[in-house]
Order: structure tokens, then C-alpha cells, then sequence
């Protein structure tokens, strides 16, 4: 634009000259003769590459024309100015009335500046110490006279008060926020409407920003109307040191580039100094150092916006930066677009002074005062410089934490400002949020929330594996706490739809996210409100209880749990008792010989024997034999196993791994029952053959030894059985159901169940700890089977001997029956002699055995009580408590006294 | 197959507290007199057919065989709501119905004629059962009729079910107040043989003690048969719970004795219930706990056995089930158990291990109770054998007069000669020696010297 004055010049120079010339004879109001050097000057004007307003309205120029002729106090030269210019529009004769008007302006207002340029001009060398001094100083006194709102001020209507604080956010807000003095109002851009309409800033479709901007407009006319006053004021006190103006750049110049600068853009003497990465001005130009201070201090808002910008921008463009990111982008982008409104302002002022300060060196501007003015944008510019430097790198909950502290910042406006921005930024996580609580979608491309999926886990696993928390992105305004409750609120929803197959609708959903979804805020405003926590305590326990409902009502977790208590751990007696009795034959043949679908027979059997016929057909159904893996030398015993399938939901609790624990304890339980039942049998032998033998008296001590040894060893299983009975199941089983009565939510469930597995398998012996124990324990059940074993075989020839002796009786009274006397001598010395053998060989083998037996037994039990108290799990100290309730071990083993001498000096202190 | 259990009851005595233990049981598992289920009884966790089978209609029978010689009790019964809960089949009454005279002799001689009768019933009841566990008799020691066609029918069914187990609820005689039974400790001494010989385990229910436990436990100053009954009708109902309610252990007969038992011949046990307490009131003051019961279980003045306070012998338990039931936290048991060995409250067996076996028993939900926790305790003492002593002592008195023999005299087993007392006598003053033995620490070996002695020969 600057170029077409310049340009048409050269076209008709002729015509152009002679009317210049006229008009510095006018303007100067000299003879024609005398105003060659004014006219040459006015030429280098016109040729020079002049930067020209960007208004290209003859209106405004003329306007602006007349107001410095009414500033000037030329009330009637302003009058006339108008007279004429009326009447060069009627009569069209200039077709480019507003370059005339424009170069006229110019021409008066440049005067003077124009002067200053040539520092040579001898004519202002004696003003520069005055300049140099004066100013700042006068600027320095000045400002408290200034500071005072100007009479115009009044002036304004309480409407445009109140549109301005409630239209206008950001930059511009600040002075009005700080006059309003009420609570920080909500701008505009923080309605739900408008915040994620655009994320790349380009705001005119919108209708909120329109009004804005028609807001923006007429405050800067209000502005103007303000401004021009203080001007007036200003350069009315500054005209008599305005000749002081020394050599140097004049203020208005500095002026001019530092605006340049504000908006990032070097000026004429200001440059982007890259070494030290600051707007630097030019050292070979003569300013004060002070001043220079100054331009520097002004100058980093130049800086940080650039910082800002060129975040924004990359940001932006960035695809992968996600919600989160980009909403970062917008808030600060919003922020810039204030900023940006306020340089339109301070430039359009800057423009006025220009304007107005035809002949006048002095602007309405001065540095001082865009050093106030520009005060709390560049901390606003500060705050989000620094914003943007803790979130390099970051993003999506990251980012939303790095902001947030900032939150607690002291200043008040720093807080409103961060609180704004995170606001907007939190919103995607919001929304993500209420989205997972609600529904269980996860829409979150970008992994910026704090909840991630695992796509390729399947169904089975998806409790466990499939959701998890992404530490990193968890906002620091969530605690770690509501995170895990957030993660399964959502997770239980998945669950229920995926798993469980259930479709029913949440109740209250459609209600509740009608009003959560515009409480961004209340995340990270917890210390003021339990909102947030509420809704999410609120959603976390509705939908844990509906899948904890469905759980128990649907697939009846607590039956299946109860089947596992009863199968599994032997809990159903009599079906164990019975299953055991129908088995005993099979299972004693090597574990190959096994076939699973005998078994499968049998086990069908033993449930329509016994009680457990009553159960529920769908757990029968469960109910499964399965063999161990077998190695060389097994029986039956050692392979056997129950087996309950798991299928569905109810696998999330009875994972493998918990079968598998299950498996283990049956195995050790089923064992210890084994022996329990042989014990029974040895027992029952011993009771039936105390009443046969009873006609063989030489065997008495051997019965009598039989019944010792076996009264120890039932004693012995009977204590470890009711030990398992009530520290390993009774007492973890009541803790267990405790728990899931009481369980808020799955994860209570599981954990619940898995820590009644642990107590089991750790009381159980089963542990690696227990190991030597467990061994030992297995000795002691292989003893036992030896002395049935040893006892049936003694039995076995006890009653062959007493069959021998009532055969031989029988005989002997059918002889004395027929008539005979009694018996043959060789018959009665056979059986004397069969007599003699028996006495000889039976009782003096069998004696000794059972008493190796008996002492080997003891000495396992006597070792295995050592192994037990001295274990670090306390609740096995139960065990040897209840093997040796009377005391009777500890007398024979002083290895078990110190322990216990130890237990109770520990009560005693 | 439930591990039937068949119960005989046996003479006036043994039919009176066998219609009492029926009444129990049939309300405990919701079953009407006339043996239908109630529909309230709806949950299907007990066991009802260890007890009880089920005819064509449904309806429940008791595996139940009542006997008597004489037909007034079993009329009772008869003209009772319950008549319709047996098996007529099962009742079996005496033809001439003139009783056994308080006789033991007579008794046992009738009940050798009517052998084939009886245990056709036996058999065929025996028959019906898959699994067939064994046997409880009810009856009383003192009598004619539970103690002379008891002992028979004990040592009949060692020969016909050698391993079947034989239980026996035997009442003894109340020795405080005369009896109308002079011959009480001849029919005592008889039966008593039987019942170390032939039965697997015997649950002594002294009539002394139960008295006495009605008047100063219960305040009734002149308690009736039927209360008596009914106190020993709980301990029988709440001895078989564990059979009844299944759950991880205890589930048969067998293995509720087999560790109460260490060596067939002493297989007396003892029993203690509390809280026994018909006064709804008493209940209210009273806070039931594991340890509470356990404790009380523990003091001579709940046991249904009067055993007299000797010091001089250290009589000791060998031991000791508790059943406990009710609302239980099972971390009490082993706290409850952890102060009993502390305080010292029991003293055991010096031969061998022992201790307090604790049974968590589920309860009937169909039966309100006072109590949060009650327990029952079945203990083998060898204090029981004071009681013997007491028996052998009176047997004495009366032997050494010869007095009542003529009774006897007439009856076939004593027509011979009186072999059968001395037998009678030697094999309880054994039993009482065993006990005694059984108190010293040397009962690990004993017996092992007349054995020595046979090897010497």
C-alpha cells in the first residue's frame, strides 16, 4: 500500500510536482522561491517506502484529521477542514481523495519526527541530555497522576462494565477482573457449547466468538475514547519537554517495535538475538541503558509468545498428540487470541498517538505504560510459557497432572488462569471417564487415559488381564484409589456385558450422565467438593453390586462356592465317606490299571447314595473324576482326584490356577481321609477280633499291643483331621464367607477367595516352606498303612490258628458224639504240636514288630511335633497343641519342651 | 447308601426313652407323627435315612424294632400321635404278655424262645438297608425285660452281624432310693457282662444322675419318666447329629467311637449336656459361649453319671468328644481349648496321647432354642468304674445272702448251677481292674504278664 503513492508519483511527476510544490507553499506560507528545500523533502517523502496505516478509508483519515486539529485546539481550522472536504467529495475532481488526505495527514504529523531522524539536524542537538533524563523521570512521576482512571472512565455505562466482564476472558479480562472485584465470572469460552467446536483456533463459525468479537470492537472504541483523553493530557504536559528529544531512537519508535515485538515479529531496531535467545535491541543504536532494560523487560512477551505459539503449532499439527493435547492447544490458543486482541488495541492506540501526534514528538504511548500495560499479560504469558514447559513431552493424563500443579498456585489470577486451562484440558478425560463408568467404552486412540485395554485378551481372562491401569496417565487429582474404582466400575460393566451376558440397562445412567457431564472441574476440585467422589463412589457401587448380584442370582457363585467346599474339600462327609468306601478296591491296583470311566461310574454312584443326590443338578453335572499324572510305583491313591469343571463368570474366581490349588488340597485331604478311614478299618478289625481271639489268651498282649498302637494313631489322625477341620477350613472358610458377604465389588471376591486358598494351602503343609513337614507327615500316613497292613496279615493267621483249634474241637466232639474217646493220640499231637508252632513262631515275630512299629511311629510322630512348633506359621503351633494336648510327647521329647518353655516365657513378658 | 443305623428298643425302660428319642428326631428333621414330611421342611442338607426310610407313600419310618414282653408301653405308644410312625411289623409283643418279672433269667429265657420272631424282624429290617452300619439298643440294666432279653439279643447279634457295630443307651439303676427291684444287681451284673462282652460301646445313662440333674439342674423336685426320658432323649438325638448333618468329619457311627475307644473292653462313656435348662428364663440371664459350654461340660454336676469323688485313685479321662452346636465362631474352639489346658480342668491318661476332640455340629433349623451354643460331651472316664464296683458290691451283699435265687433258679440258663453269676462277676471285677490299670502310666504293657505267664508254660 505504502508503494502506490509512490508509484503514481512516478506516472505524471509533472502534475505531482507542481502541486507539491503548491502545497509547500501553502503549508509553509512562503514565497515560492524560498520552499525548494521543503518541497525536496516533501519528495523524499513520497518516495520513500513509508509504511502506511493499513486503513485505506477516506472517512477515518479525514476524521482523524480533524481530531488533531481539534486536539490541537484548531477548533475552526478543524470546521473548515470539513467544509472543504465536503466539497472535494462533491465535486469528484481527486478520485483518490484519501492518499491526498493520508499524505497531507502525514506530511503534518512527520514533521517534527521526521526532524528527530536526522540526528545530525543541529537545530535539536541541545535537547538530548533533557531527553534522556527528563523522560524516564517524568514518566517515572508521572504515572501516579496517570493512574487515575480518567473522567472518562465515568463515561461508561454500567451495561458496557458488564458486558466486558462477562463477554470477555483471558488477556483482556484481567483489568476488568480486577475491577468487577465479584467472583472470577465464566467467560464465554468455557460453556460446554463451545469448547470443542474447533481445536486448530479458527473461531469465526462460531457464534459465541462473533459476539465476542463485536464486544472486543466496541471496547476498543470505548478505548479510544478513553485513550485520546490521557493523550491529550500527556502531550499537553509533554510539549514543553518535547523539545528535550535527544538523538537517540525516540521513544516512539521503540514504541512502535516493541509492538512489533509483542507479537513475536523483530522490529526495525529490536532483533532477535539468537545466541542469547532474547529480543535484544540493536547495540549499535543509541539507547539508554535503562531504557534499554526496559525494551528488554518488555520484550519477553515477544519471547514467550514465540515459545507459546510455536508450541501450539507444533501441537497441533501433531496427529498422535491426542485429546487431551489438543485441548491444551485450544485453551492456550485461546489465551494467545486474547493477547493477540490486546496488541490490536495497543497497536490501533499506538495508531491514534500517531495520529494525533502530528508535530509532536512525544506518543500517547510511552514504554512506561506499556510496561503497565502489558504487565499482566506477560505474567499470563509467564504462567503459560512455564505451562507449556512442563508439558513438553507430555500428554493425555500426564499433561493434565503437570498442569494441575500448578493449580495450587498462590496467586489468585495464576489459579483462575490454570484452573481455566485445566478445565478444558480435563474435559476429554472427563468425557472418557463417564463414558467408561457409564457404558465401559474406552474410546481412547491416543492412550491418554488412564484405563488400558488389551484387545487381545479373550473373554475368560478379561477380569484379570484385559483392563489395567496406566499409571502414567492417572491425573494427580485422582487418587490412586479412585483410579482402581474408576478402572473397575468400568471393567464390571465390560464383564457383565462380554462375560456375564448381560445386557440389563444400569439404572439411573441416562439421568446420572445427564448431569455429570458438565463437571469437568469437579475432578480436580476435590479438596472443595465431594462431587466427584461421589458420583464415582455412587457408579462404582451401583454397578459392583449389580454384577455381584447377577453373580449370585445368575450363576449362583456362592452355590458353586459351597460345592467347592463340600467336593472339593471333602466338606459333604458322607458322600466322601461313601465314594471312599465304593473306590477302596479300585484304587488300591497301580494307578495304569485305572480307568477313567469306572471311576466316572462310581462317582456317579456315590452321589445317588448319598446326600449328595439332593444338590443342585447343575453342580452334579460339574462334578468330574480325574487322574493325576502318573508315575512309576502309584496306586489308585495317589492319582485320584475330584475334578469340578468351572465354566463362565464364576472362572474369573475359580481361575486354573485356583483349580489347581484346589486339586492340590484335595490330594492332601483326601490322603489325610484315607487314613482316617483305614484307621477305621483297623479299629473296626481290632474290635471284631478282640471278640474272636478272645479264646486264644496267648495273643492278649498282642491285641492289647495292636490296640496302643492304634488308639495313638487314631488319636493321631483324628487330631490333624479336626485340625484341618477348624484352622484349615472352619476358620478360613467363616473368614471367607465373611468377606463375600461383605465384598464391595468382584475384586473383593477374588481376593477374598484367593487368600482362603493361600491360608488353606499354607496350613495344608502344602507350601514350600512345609515341605519337610509335609514329608514327614507322609512317613507317618506310610507307617499307618504298614500297620494294617502288618495287623491284617497277623489277624489273618490268628483266626487260621483259631479255625485250626475249632475245627480240631468240632472234631473232637463228633468223636465223643459218636462214641469214640475224644481223639487219636496222633491227632492230639499234631495239633499240640501245630499249637507249639504257632505260640513259637507267631507271637515271638509279630511281638517285636509291632513294637519296632510302635517305636518308629512314635519317634516320626515325636520328630514331626519338633518340626511343627518350630515352624515360623503360628497357626500350626495349633496342630501340635491339639497332637499333644496332655502333654504326653513333650515329657518324652525335650526338644518340644524348650519351644514350648519358650511360648510361655513370651506370654509372660 | 447312609449307613443305616437299626434300633432296638428293648422292655419298658427301653421302649419309653426310644418313643422319646423318635419324637426328638422326627422334629428335628421335620417329619409329622405320622411320618410325613411337614412342608416347612423344605431344606435337603440332613440325613434323614440313617434313621428313617421311606415306604411306597413316602412317608417316613423309623429303622426301629420295638420289643417287649409285656404290652403296656408299646400301647402307649400305640394309642400316642405316633402310632402311625412305625412299622407295625417292627412291634413285636410278647404272646402271653406277662412280662419277665423283673427277672434277667426270665427275660433271656424268653427271649431264647422267641429268637426266631425277633430276628426275623432283625434280619428283614437288616436286609433293607444297603450299608448296614449297626445297631443301638435301648434298654434298661435293672429290669427283666431290657436286661435278660437285651443280653440275649446282644450276644444273637454278635453271631449273626460279627462286624457290625453294636451301641447301646443302657439305663442303670437309680441307687440313691430303694428299689422296688430287689434283684436289681443280679439282672445288673448279668446284663453288664453282655455289655463289655458283646457291645462295641456303651452309653451309660445313670438314673441316680439323671435324677439328680432334673431336681438341682432343673428344679423338679419328683421328676417323671417322661422327663427323665426326655433328658436322655437329647443326649441320644444330639449324639447322632454329626451322623445325621453331615459335614467333614464324624459322619459314621464308627469313626464318632473308634477315638473314644482305645481298647474294646473300655467302651463305657459317659455323657454331659448343657445347658440344660427348661426355664426360658434361666436362658435369658445366661450367655452361651464355646468356652462357657465346653467348661460346664467339664463339671461332675453335668454329667449324666454319678461317680463318687475318690481321691485316693487318679481316675482320668481318656477321652473326650464335645459336640457343639449352635452359632459357633470356630476361632473359639481352640481359645476354649488353649484355656482348659491351662487351667488344668482336665486330667488325662498318662500312657498314651489324648485330648478334647470338638465336634461342630450343624442344629435342626426346625427346632427354636433358647441357647446360641449347647454341647454334649461323650467322654470315657475311668471313674465309671466306681460304678461297676458299686454294682459288684450290692451283687455281692445279695449273693453272699443267696437271696432271690429261687427266680433264677427256675429259669433254664440257672438250672444247672449259678456258673453264669460267678462268669458274670469275674468278667466286670476284669473290666473294673482294666480301668483301674488304665489310670497308671504301665497300661501300655498290661496284660503282657499273664501272657508271659502262657509262654512260661
Amino acid at each position: 500500500m505504502s508503494s502506490r503513492p509512490s508509484s503514481r508519483g512516478a506516472g505524471d511527476s509533472g502534475t505531482v510536482q507542481t502541486l507539491l510544490r503548491k502545497l509547500c507553499c501553502k503549508i509553509t506560507g512562503l514565497p515560492e522561491g524560498e520552499i525548494q528545500p521543503y518541497f525536496q523533502h516533501a519528495c523524499t517523502i513520497l518516495s520513500s517506502n513509508f509504511s502506511t496505516p493499513a486503513e485505506s478509508d477516506e472517512h477515518q483519515v479525514s476524521e482523524r484529521i480533524r481530531r488533531i486539529l481539534v486536539c490541537q485546539g484548531r477548533e475552526r481550522d478543524a470546521i473548515r477542514f470539513a467544509e472543504l472536504h465536503r466539497k472535494l467529495q462533491s465535486q469528484g475532481l481527486v478520485k483518490n481523495r484519501w492518499a491526498v488526505l493520508y499524505v497531507l495527514m502525514s506530511l503534518s504529523e512527520n514533521e517534527s519526527k521526521h526532524a528527530k531522524e536526522k540526528s545530525s539536524s543541529s537545530l535539536f542537538v541541545r535537547g538530548i541530555p533533557g531527553y534522556s533524563t527528563s523522560t524516564p523521570f517524568n514518566a517515572g512521576m508521572r504515572r501516579p497522576f496517570k493512574a487515575p482512571p480518567p473522567s472518562s472512565d465515568n463515561i461508561r455505562t454500567p451495561s458496557q462494565m458488564s458486558n466486558n466482564t462477562t463477554a470477555s476472558s483471558g488477556i483482556s479480562s484481567i483489568h476488568s477482573d480486577v475491577r468487577s472485584d465479584g467472583p472470577t465470572p465464566v467467560p464465554q469460552s468455557f460453556l460446554p457449547s463451545t469448547t470443542f467446536v474447533s481445536m486448530d483456533g479458527e473461531r469465526s463459525h462460531k457464534h459465541g466468538t462473533m459476539s465476542r468479537f463485536a464486544d472486543a470492537l466496541s471496547k476498543t472504541g470505548s478505548d479510544n475514547a478513553i485513550v485520546p483523553r490521557a493523550g491529550r493530557n500527556q502531550t499537553g504536559m509533554m510539549k514543553s519537554q518535547g523539545d528535550n528529544t535527544s538523538f537517540e531512537i525516540p521513544e516512539r519508535e521503540l514504541v512502535r517495535d516493541l509492538v512489533f515485538i509483542l507479537q513475536g515479529i523483530e522490529g526495525k531496531w529490536i532483533k532477535f538475538d539468537v545466541t542469547k535467545d532474547a529480543y535484544k535491541a540493536d547495540k549499535q543504536v543509541g539507547i539508554p541503558q535503562a531504557v534499554r532494560l526496559l525494551v528488554s523487560g518488555l520484550s519477553e512477551c515477544g519471547w514467550l509468545l514465540n515459545k507459546v505459539k510455536n508450541y501450539v503449532e507444533t501441537r497441533s499439527a501433531d496427529k498422535t498428540f491426542g485429546l487431551v493435547g489438543q485441548s491444551f492447544c485450544a485453551a492456550l490458543h485461546q489465551e494467545l487470541t486474547e493477547y493477540y486482541r490486546l496488541i490490536a488495541v495497543l497497536e490501533s492506540q499506538l495508531q491514534e498517538d500517531i495520529d494525533q501526534g502530528i508535530g509532536m514528538n512525544v506518543s500517547g504511548i510511552s514504554l512506561r505504560r506499556l510496561l503497565v500495560w502489558t504487565f499482566d499479560p506477560l505474567d499470563r504469558l509467564k504462567k503459560l510459557a512455564a505451562l507449556v514447559d512442563i508439558c513438553k513431552g507430555k500428554k493425555g493424563g500426564a499433561l493434565a497432572s503437570a498442569i494441575y500443579s500448578y493449580l495450587r498456585h498462590g496467586d489468585p489470577f495464576t489459579r483462575s488462569l490454570v484452573k481455566h486451562i485445566l478445565t478444558m484440558v480435563s474435559q476429554p478425560i472427563y468425557a472418557t471417564l463417564l463414558r467408561w463408568i457409564y457404558d465401559g467404552e474406552l474410546e481412547d486412540i491416543h492412550d491418554e487415559f488412564f484405563v488400558a485395554s488389551d484387545p487381545t485378551v479373550r473373554n475368560d481372562r478379561l477380569w484379570h488381564d484385559k483392563y489395567s491401569l496406566r499409571k502414567s496417565m492417572i491425573p494427580t487429582f485422582i487418587t490412586t484409589d479412585q483410579a482402581r474404582r474408576i478402572l473397575l466400575t468400568g471393567k464390571s460393566i465390560n464383564y457383565l456385558r462380554q462375560v456375564c451376558l448381560d445386557r440389563s440397562p444400569i439404572k439411573g445412567r441416562e439421568a446420572a450422565i445427564k448431569v455429570d457431564t458438565s463437571h469437568a472441574e469437579w475432578m480436580f476440585t476435590q479438596d472443595l467438593s465431594n462431587n466427584f467422589l461421589n458420583m464415582i463412589d455412587r457408579v462404582y457401587k451401583e454397578t459392583s453390586r449389580h454384577l455381584l448380584d447377577v453373580l449370585h442370582s445368575k450363576y449362583k457363585f456362592m452355590d458353586h462356592l459351597k460345592a467347592m467346599r463340600r467336593y472339593l474339600l471333602l466338606g459333604q462327609g458322607d458322600f466322601i465317606r461313601h465314594l471312599m468306601d465304593l473306590l477302596e478296591e479300585d484304587l488300591a491296583k497301580p494307578a495304569s490299571t485305572l480307568y477313567l470311566h469306572n471311576l466316572t461310574g462310581i462317582l456317579e454312584t456315590a452321589i445317588r447314595g448319598t446326600n449328595a443326590q439332593f444338590d443342585d443338578l447343575d453342580i452334579l453335572k460339574r462334578l468330574d473324576v480325574r487322574l493325576l499324572e502318573v508315575s512309576p510305583g502309584d496306586t489308585g491313591w495317589d492319582v485320584f482326584s475330584l475334578d469340578y469343571h468351572v465354566d463362565g463368570p464364576i472362572r474369573t474366581v475359580f481361575t486354573p490356577e485356583c483349580m489347581i490349588m484346589y486339586l492340590r488340597v484335595f490330594n492332601f485331604l483326601w490322603r489325610a481321609k484315607r487314613m482316617e478311614y483305614v484307621l477305621a478299618l483297623i479299629w473296626k478289625n481290632q474290635i471284631f477280633n478282640a471278640k474272636l481271639l478272645k479264646s486264644i489268651p496267648e495273643l492278649s498282649t498282642i491285641l492289647h499291643q495292636c490296640h496302643m498302637l492304634g488308639s495313638e494313631m487314631v488319636h493321631f489322625i483324628q487330631q490333624t483331621q479336626y485340625y484341618i477341620s477348624f484352622e484349615v477350613l472352619e476358620c478360613s472358610w467363616h473368614e471367607l464367607l465373611n468377606k463375600v458377604k461383605e465384598a464391595e465389588d468382584l475384586d473383593c471376591v477374588i481376593a477374598a477367595h484367593e487368600t482362603f486358598l493361600d491360608t488353606v494351602i499354607t496350613r495344608c503343609l502344602l507350601d514350600e516352606q512345609s515341605r519337610g513337614i509335609l514329608t514327614q507327615l507322609r512317613t507317618i500316613f506310610d507307617l499307618i498303612i504298614g500297620f494294617q497292613q502288618a495287623q491284617d496279615s497277623f489277624y489273618q493267621t490268628a483266626q487260621q490258628e483259631l479255625m485250626a483249634r475249632q475245627h480240631f474241637a468240632k472234631l473232637q466232639k463228633q468223636r465223643s458224639d459218636q462214641g469214640d474217646w475224644g481223639l487219636t493220640e496222633e491227632l492230639e499231637e499234631e495239633e499240640r504240636k501245630r499249637r507249639i508252632e504257632f505260640l513259637k513262631t507267631v507271637i515271638p515275630t509279630t511281638r517285636p514288630k509291632f513294637a519296632v512299629l510302635a517305636q518308629s511311629f512314635q519317634d516320626m510322630v515325636q520328630q514331626f511335633l519338633v518340626m511343627v512348633t518350630s515352624h515360623q506359621d503360628v497357626s500350626l503351633r495349633f496342630l501340635s497343641f491339639r497332637l499333644d494336648f496332655n502333654e504326653h510327647y513333650k515329657g518324652r521329647e525335650p526338644k518340644l519342651q524348650s519351644p514350648a518353655n519358650y511360648q510361655r516365657m513370651k506370654k509372660l513378658t | 447308601m447312609p449307613r443305616e443305623i437299626i434300633t432296638l428298643q428293648l422292655g419298658q425302660c427301653g421302649n419309653q426313652i426310644g418313643m422319646e428319642f423318635w419324637k426328638q428326631l422326627c422334629a428335628e428333621h421335620g417329619i409329622s407323627p405320622g411320618g410325613m414330611l411337614e412342608e416347612f421342611a423344605t431344606e435337603g442338607t440332613d440325613r434323614k435315612d440313617v434313621f428313617f426310610y421311606q415306604a411306597d407313600d413316602e412317608h417316613y419310618i423309623p429303622r426301629a424294632v420295638l420289643l417287649d414282653l409285656e404290652p403296656r408301653v408299646i400301647n402307649t405308644i400305640m394309642n400316642s400321635s405316633y402310632s402311625n410312625l412305625y412299622n407295625p411289623e417292627n412291634i413285636y409283643l410278647s404272646k402271653h404278655g406277662g412280662g419277665a418279672g423283673n427277672n434277667w433269667a426270665s427275660g433271656y429265657g424268653q427271649a431264647e424262645r422267641l429268637y426266631e420272631d425277633v430276628f426275623d424282624i432283625i434280619d428283614r429290617e437288616a436286609d433293607g438297608s444297603d450299608s448296614l452300619e449297626g445297631f443301638v439298643l435301648c434298654h434298661s440294666i435293672a429290669g427283666g425285660t431290657g436286661s435278660g432279653m437285651g443280653s440275649y439279643i446282644l450276644e444273637r447279634l454278635n453271631d449273626r452281624f460279627p462286624k457290625k457295630l453294636i451301641q447301646t443307651y443302657s439305663v442303670f439303676p437309680n441307687l440313691d432310693e430303694m428299689s422296688d427291684v430287689v434283684v436289681q444287681p443280679y439282672n445288673s451284673i448279668l446284663t453288664l457282662k453282655r455289655l463289655t462282652q458283646n457291645a462295641d460301646c456303651v452309653v451309660v445313662l445313670d438314673n441316680t444322675a439323671l435324677n439328680r440333674i432334673a431336681a438341682e439342674r432343673l428344679h423338679i423336685e419328683a421328676p417323671s419318666f417322661e422327663q427323665i426320658n426326655q433328658l436322655v432323649s437329647t443326649v441320644m438325638s444330639t449324639s447322632t447329629t454329626t451322623l445325621r448333618y453331615p459335614g467333614y468329619m464324624n459322619n459314621d457311627l464308627i469313626g464318632l467311637i473308634a477315638s473314644l475307644i482305645p481298647t474294646p473292653r473300655l467302651h463305657f462313656l459317659m455323657t454331659g449336656y448343657t445347658p440344660l435348662t427348661t426355664d426360658a428364663q434361666v436362658a435369658s440371664v445366661r450367655k452361651t459361649t464355646v468356652l462357657d459350654v465346653m467348661r460346664r461340660l467339664l463339671q461332675p454336676k453335668n454329667m449324666m453319671v454319678s461317680t463318687p469323688v475318690t481321691r485316693h485313685t487318679n481316675h482320668c479321662y481318656i477321652s473326650i468328644l464335645n459336640i457343639i452346636q449352635g452359632e459357633i465362631d470356630p476361632t473359639q474352639v481352640h481359645k476354649s481349648l488353649q484355656r482348659i489346658r491351662e487351667r488344668k480342668l482336665a486330667q488325662f491318661i498318662p500312657w498314651g496321647p489324648a485330648s478334647i476332640q470338638v465336634a461342630l455340629s450343624r442344629k435342626s433349623p426346625y427346632i427354636p432354642s433358647a441357647h446360641r451354643v449347647s454341647g454334649l460331651m461323650l467322654a470315657n472316664h475311668t471313674s465309671i468304674s466306681a460304678l461297676f464296683s458299686r454294682t459288684l458290691q450290692q451283687y455281692d451283699k445279695l449273693r453272699k445272702r443267696e437271696a432271690f435265687m429261687d427266680q433264677f433258679k427256675k429259669e433254664s440258663v440257672f438250672k444247672d448251677n449259678l456258673d453264669e453269676f460267678d462268669d458274670s462277676r469275674e468278667s466286670l471285677q476284669q473290666l473294673v481292674d482294666e480301668y483301674t490299670a488304665a489310670t497308671k502310666p504301665d497300661y501300655l504293657s498290661w496284660g503282657s504278664k499273664p501272657a508271659d505267664a502262657a509262654e512260661g508254660l
